[in-house]
């Protein structure tokens, strides 16, 4: 009873202090929007076409860009407008539609449409791979027409026509299927579901430190003296501040949780996997949070380099930005901090459909990070409270 | 004391902080219903002992008994305990009523039990219309109350207080001392320690007097007065080389001591107007320019004086 009265005095402060709720509650949703819609920018391409007098044929493979969903198509009246435009890097490419194309594929003639890119840039040589695969697509088709309407009654636009339905309409079709050798691949989730689960990694850790400044706060209040009084064990005292600090990081991790399924539209992956990787998660937390309020000696200190540090081990762990771009030294320094393994674990609960035992490795390793820290934290908070 | 085993026993008491001795060898006994008050100046070494006696500080020699429990052996001792620390040790943020259930559950109190013994406690402290406002919004004098309402509200057989008017108006000072008269007569034993000879001599049922670690003397305040005989103690207000007069002083026959401190010069003697004149020729002589004269009967404050050659002020 005592311990649940010290837990339920920690979260009532926290929720009635509008600045722990604004970092709470507020910031983390903003977060996840933003870079929610910036990393969902990076899977859709924006491709310049430039239509110099291409006929039917050219109008043919603008709506084909426009259908498919990964390009965003905007036209340019010159190529000069459109190279422009990508060395600017306004569009990831462009495409030159030449004038007399479908005159040209008529008379069964090559046509050679120009596609406008730069080679050093990753993105723009996918958007350029996608753009060649639309029109790789529609001379499938044009070669399909001027088959059938050579060896049979059928004009080339009735053929052409017979053979577009047959492609969208799925007839006979080989398609690849690719798999990874390496389940740790670079393999991420797009928008919202890269940054929802890394938000939550991050904030939950980051509230966590800052609320470190909680327990400074009761300790130079004299109130740890005060429960230092009462019959009431130092042990008792460190279990209710520690359920205090994990059930805030489990109330924001499943705020997070909730606001990203409901209104971001996340899956969260397999829902015991996720509930486990939140509750250790929230563990961790407990243990930073605890080891924040005994290693800073003023609510000042704690609130200042808190965030310092939680963006710090943020950044290594790969909550900023994935740890598949940064070098394999800066990876394996990454997986020194808890986030590297948390976001591991849900990058294969989102992007890779993970289990609760595909991600065993991830949980052990955040099982011990958060035992590390509540056994630490625990020494130096008994100090605190217990007679000396 | 009468024959009954006393509420808080207190034996051979030490503590050590590195080098200094905080608490030296200090021993006494409190009985139910009686208020005992430990006199001495800050750093004498008070708030040390009142640790020890509520189990914060584990004693590096003796004892602490409390109804024949042994307080850091038998957790059950400090719930007879009710301790009021010399800083306001409340959340800010919470109201009053929200801190005293929090604080109540760590005496195990709960549920309707809980909820009387806060109304109690508010009562008693006369802030039964404030038990749902933050305690930010409290006066000093009022937080001062809501602190002691804390330490009553799980009616412990020992109440300890540790300086608790320090920083408080007259007002809220007179309403304070006024409870904890009021509680030694409900049978409650209170352990009061302050620097303010006045407050201990009008709660304290009797008085050590610690200084330096050392609990020098105990008694009633007639007991600890008997012990200087018929002497006076003669105040002076004055300005100039006090410390000079002050040695000039204790020179004079019939003079037992004089100590000088922030700007006033306290002297004991067996008659005070037979030696005031060779006082005030003293005075002349280093030369100091006096203020103020006043020859009063014995109190505390000279006993103090007496006793350890210090003003209780110093």
């Amino acid at each position: 009873m005592s311990a649940l009265a010290i837990t339920a005095t920690a979260v009532r402060r926290v929720l009635r202090d509008r600045t722990a709720l604004f970092f709470l509650v507020v910031l983390p949703v903003v977060v996840i929007l933003i870079i929610g819609f910036t990393v969902r920018g990076f899977s859709t391409f924006r491709v310049g076409v430039v239509d110099l007098g291409a006929g039917a044929a050219g109008r043919d493979v603008t709506t084909a860009l426009t259908h498919t969903g990964d390009l965003a198509v905007q036209r340019f009246t010159t190529t000069r407008a459109a190279a422009q435009a990508v060395a600017r890097g306004q569009i990831s490419t462009a495409v030159v539609l030449p004038a007399g194309m479908d005159a040209a594929l008529r008379a069964g003639r090559t046509v050679d449409v120009g596609v406008v890119s730069e080679q050093a840039d990753t993105a723009q040589q996918a958007a350029a791979q996608a753009v060649t695969t639309v029109i790789s697509r529609h001379g499938a088709r044009v070669q399909a027409a001027l088959f059938a309407a050579a060896r049979s009654p059928a004009s080339f636009d009735a053929a052409l026509a017979r053979a577009s339905a047959l492609q969208e309409g799925g007839g006979a079709q080989v398609t690849v299927a690719s798999r990874q050798a390496d389940r740790r691949a670079n393999v991420l989730p797009q928008g919202f579901e890269y940054s929802a689960p890394t938000e939550l990694v991050l904030f939950v850790f980051l509230s966590a430190l800052t609320g470190g400044a909680n327990v400074i706060d009761s300790r130079r209040l004299g109130i740890y003296e005060r429960v230092a009084a009462a019959p009431v064990r130092a042990s008792t005292v460190v279990v209710g501040e520690a359920l205090g600090f994990a059930a805030i990081a489990v109330m924001q991790a499943g705020l997070i949780v909730l606001v990203g399924a409901v209104v971001f539209g996340v899956s969260w992956g397999n829902p015991p996997a996720a509930a486990v990787l939140v509750v250790l998660w929230a563990l961790v937390g407990a243990g930073a949070g605890m080891l924040s309020g005994t290693l800073f000696r003023t609510p000042e200190q704690a609130t200042a380099v808190g965030p310092v540090v939680g963006i710090a081990f943020a950044m290594l762990g790969g909550c900023m930005w994935p740890l598949s771009i940064v070098s394999s030294t800066m990876r394996e320094v990454g997986h020194v901090t808890p986030h590297a393994w948390a976001v591991d674990a849900w990058t294969a609960l989102l992007a890779r459909h993970g289990t609760l035992g595909s991600i065993g490795r991830e949980l052990a390793v955040l099982a011990a990070f958060a035992a590390g820290f509540l056994v630490i934290a625990t020494r130096r908070f008994a100090r605190v409270v217990a007679a000396r | 004391m009468g024959a009954m085993s006393p509420l808080l026993e207190c034996r051979g008491l030490a503590k050590r902080f590195g080098d200094r001795t905080a608490v030296d060898d200090v021993s006494f006994e409190v009985g139910a219903g009686e208020i005992y008050g430990l006199l001495g100046p800050n750093g004498a070494g008070k708030t040390t002992t009142i640790k020890m006696v509520c189990g914060l500080l584990a004693p590096d020699a003796g004892t602490v008994l409390v109804a024949g429990r042994s307080m850091g052996e038998d957790l059950s001792a400090k719930s007879l305990v009710g301790y009021v620390p010399q800083d306001v040790a409340l959340y800010p943020d919470l109201t009053a009523m929200e801190n005293l259930t929090f604080l109540g559950r760590l005496y195990r109190l709960g549920g309707k039990v809980l909820e009387e013994r806060i109304e109690e406690a508010l009562e008693l402290t006369e802030l039964t219309d404030r038990g749902g406002d933050r305690v930010e919004s409290f006066s000093g004098g009022m937080k001062r109350r809501l602190n002691i309402a804390a330490g009553l509200l799980h009616r412990p057989e020992l109440l300890v207080l540790d300086e608790p008017t320090v920083g408080v108006d007259p007002q809220s000072r007179h309403a304070i001392l006024e409870r904890v008269r009021e509680l030694g007569t409900t049978g409650m034993g209170v352990v009061y320690t302050t620097h303010y000879m006045e407050e201990a001599e009008r709660v304290c049922d009797r008085v050590a007097i610690v200084d330096r670690g050392r609990l020098v003397a105990e008694g009633t305040r007639r007991e600890l007065v008997a012990q200087l005989g018929e002497r006076d103690r003669i105040d002076l207000t004055a300005t100039g080389d006090l410390a000079e007069m002050a040695r000039r002083c204790r020179a004079i026959v019939g003079v037992d001591d004089a100590v000088a401190a922030d700007g006033s010069l306290q002297v004991v003697a067996d008659d005070g107007r037979k030696v005031l004149p060779a006082i005030l020729q003293a005075a002349e002589a280093v030369p100091v320019a006096v203020d103020s004269v006043q020859v009063v009967e014995p109190d505390l404050e000279a006993v103090f004086l007496h006793l350890t050659g210090t003003a209780l002020r110093e």
